[in-house]
């Protein structure tokens, strides 16, 4: 087995891991980076629009048109009540102080942007993580890609280790280090449709937890709104996403009604100006599609609405010229909203609030194991509208110096060979499996199952249902399941094989977390449990392995100087009233 | 409708492909399918053994690494529409990994 030393490792190929190498890399430490697919081009970052969020007054600093009247505080308090109060206010205070610099060195290592709102710059997520990566790579951080890590070594109190697979050669490898930062993004490869990369399959958060780390906020998912699903080529696409912000238009179900005129019209438009629109339109559109309300291919039908079609057509060229988007040809889409006959769409999973605990320098639970970006604990709280780009490079430059750091004042033991075979044995245990098939084919069914029951709207007895199914997975089916060869090399099952255990795990950990809640805040909407009780629910639900299985304990939110609201509502008052109490400042955030 | 398609696949020679030869999967045929979906429908339902680069594909023409022949032309998998049976083949210029996927575009230096 190969050996590679290094004092930090970091696990992800994306925004964060490239910020947490540069940072780690400024601290003076050897710094590894592994990708599970190739650099820069996998996980959510690349994928994403892309926004870069800050402050007016940051804006301005950084060059750009920015809102003066904007504040710190300003942008704190939107936050935080975009996150219904279930923000870390330690961790959100941070990402308003630091996006400023975030901002500027990103344009100096080459990102460029395109526009500029009061409070964000548009560029794209490929701009994002190039500049990064360039900048990690000029600062000498050593790097591994398409290689999963699926297993960390915890020896002495401390990581000390992890255990890998190379994905072309199937050749085991063995990581020693004094320090790890975690940025393997979420796990949307649980759901269908989604607008990540398929190897997310939240590897970070299950390898954190199996090695003693505490997670929280499972139960919060972020939904892309108005994504298509139908016909398969757009399937997760967020071009009707952005198109719906940038042109206009509404959604019909399949009796053809324009269902958003249900609702307080002050909430739909605020929701269709603002990134708000994720949460709020996944939730009114999975509520028409469990009605029996959605389209053949369950969705709900994005139309033109108001808008007239040389309007709509001018604001989409303008983004889309010939209806082409990075590569791809979206002139059918553009004859199908011209002659009303509507785009399939569907809340596609997007963003995951939940991931591993961690303090004020990113650290987690276990001494030596940090996590940047997506996998850690959303400091966005129950609903994010800020950028997660933003959040990537604030979290993963904190989490590089801090892992720097560890490593050098740390230093670990090596990894004792015991545990190291265990490890291994599990990583190669699929292959010594008799053989069967039909790996894809579970991963697909979990798949259905997580969208239609841990989606936008869930309720107790299909969460119960859901848990049961999962069980029913792992202790029936995936034991029975061999693979169809055993050859090594770039062998699609095996890996599916060791991923679908870490979905299983996340997925049961978030199910648990949304059947604990017996509220609806955020994107968290319990059609048993319709009310926000801010007496009894201003509290995290946090998780941690222990020898009877999932020990669950509730932690107050962190309070900075925002005090939290009191009493209950009904959840659709609390999404206005969150909404109205943003500050003076225009913009989509 | 319940309309197949026949795809024609170049395998590798321990996998199915005898004599570096090709394999042929029938596929339901789905207007707007990708050739991604038809090897994602061949992958599930009718061959787990088959390769082709897509454990971290992004689907969406963004990380253009799942670039294969696609009756006779390069074109990304997962943007290129099926309309009729389709061959399959990895990049003529690369060395193989296995089956579809190639050796190309490693970044590495650990």
């Amino acid at each position: 087995m190969k050996t590679i030393r290094t004092d930090v490792l970091i696990v992800g190929g994306g925004g964060a891991g490239f910020r947490a190498a540069i940072a780690a890399r400024q601290a003076n430490a050897e710094t590894l980076l592994v990708s599970k697919g190739p650099l820069a081009r996998c996980g959510a970052s690349p994928m994403a629009g892309a926004d870069l969020t800050c402050h007016g007054l940051g804006m301005r600093q950084a060059g750009f048109f920015g809102e003066p009247r904007d504040s710190e505080e300003k942008f704190f308090s939107d936050i935080v009540h975009q996150g219904c109060f279930l923000n870390d206010q330690p961790l959100a205070e941070r990402f308003v102080r630091d996006g400023p610099q975030r901002l500027i060195e990103t344009l100096e290592w080459g990102c460029e942007p395109y526009l500029c709102d009061e409070r964000a710059i548009f560029t794209s997520g490929v701009g994002i993580v190039d500049a990064h990566l360039s900048e990690a790579r000029r600062l000498g951080t050593s790097f591994l890609d398409d290689t999963a890590v699926l297993e960390l070594i915890v020896h002495d109190g401390q990581v000390c280790g992890a255990v890998g697979l190379d994905i072309r050669s199937g050749e085991i490898l063995r990581f020693d280090c004094h320090a790890v930062v975690l940025a393997t993004g979420g796990w949307h490869k649980a759901y269908t449709p989604v607008t990540g990369s398929k190897e997310l399959t939240g590897d970070g958060v299950a390898m954190a937890y199996r090695a003693g780390a505490k997670v929280a906020n499972m139960e919060f998912v972020t939904f892309a709104c108005n994504v298509p699903v139908w016909p398969p080529v757009w399937r997760g696409s967020i071009v009707t996403y952005a198109m719906s912000l940038m042109c206009g238009g509404t959604l019909e179900n399949a009796n053809r009604e324009r269902f958003l005129d249900q609702y307080d019209p002050e909430t739909v438009a605020i929701a269709s100006s603002t990134e708000w629109n994720k949460s709020f339109f996944s939730f009114a559109t999975a509520r028409e599609i469990r009605a029996g309300r959605g389209t053949p291919h369950g969705g709900v039908y994005y139309v033109t609405g108001d808008t007239p079609w040389p309007e709509f057509e001018a604001r989409a060229l303008r983004s889309y010229p010939d209806w082409k988007v990075k590569g791809a040809d979206f002139s059918e889409l553009g004859r199908m909203l011209r002659d009303g006959e509507g785009v399939e769409v569907a809340g596609a999973a997007e963003y995951f609030e939940g991931g591993v605990l961690v303090d004020d320098r990113f650290a987690s639970s276990v001494p030596g194991l940090f996590a940047a970006g997506e996998c850690a604990m959303s400091l966005f709280g129950a609903n994010r509208v800020a950028a997660a780009t933003m959040e990537m490079l604030v979290s993963g430059a904190i989490a590089g110096t801090a892992a720097g750091e560890f490593a050098q004042s740390h230093p670990s033991s090596e990894p004792p060979e015991d545990r190291v075979r265990t490890a291994t044995e599990a990583i190669e245990a699929p292959l010594r499996k008799p053989s069967g098939h039909g790996i894809g084919h579970l991963r697909h069914d979990l798949q259905e199952a997580a969208s239609a029951m841990l989606g936008p709207v869930r309720c107790g007895e299909e969460l119960e249902a859901f848990l049961r199914m999962l069980e029913d997975a792992r202790s029936d089916r995936l034991p029975n399941l061999g693979l169809s060869t055993t050859t090594r090399s770039y062998n699609k099952e095996w890996i599916e094989s060791l991923e679908i255990e870490n979905l299983l795990l996340v997925l049961e950990l978030s199910a648990r977390a949304a059947l604990e809640r017996t509220e609806s805040r955020g994107v968290h909407y319990r059609e048993d449990h319709p009310i926000t009780d801010n007496d009894g629910w201003l509290r995290e639900i946090v998780m941690s392995p222990n020898r009877d299985g999932v020990h669950v304990e509730h932690r107050p939110v962190r309070v900075t100087s925002l005090r939290p609201p009191s009493g209950t509502q009904p959840y659709l008052e609390m999404v206005r009233e969150m909404m109205c109490a943003h500050s003076d400042v225009g913009g989509h955030h | 409708m319940n309309e197949t398609i026949r795809f024609r696949i170049r395998r590798s020679p321990a996998d199915g492909g005898a004599g570096n030869g090709y394999q042929e999967y029938d596929v339901p045929f789905t207007r707007g399918m990708s050739v991604m979906d038809g090897l994602d429908y061949i992958y599930e339902h009718l061959d787990g053994s088959l390769a082709y680069y897509d454990h971290a594909a992004c689907n969406q023409g963004i990380c253009r690494r799942c670039l294969a022949r696609i009756d006779g032309q390069t074109g990304l998998l997962c943007q290129t529409l099926v309309t009729a049976d389709t061959t399959v083949e990895p990049i003529p210029t690369q060395d193989v990994e296995r089956d579809l996927v190639t050796k190309r575009g490693r970044d590495r230096n650990g």
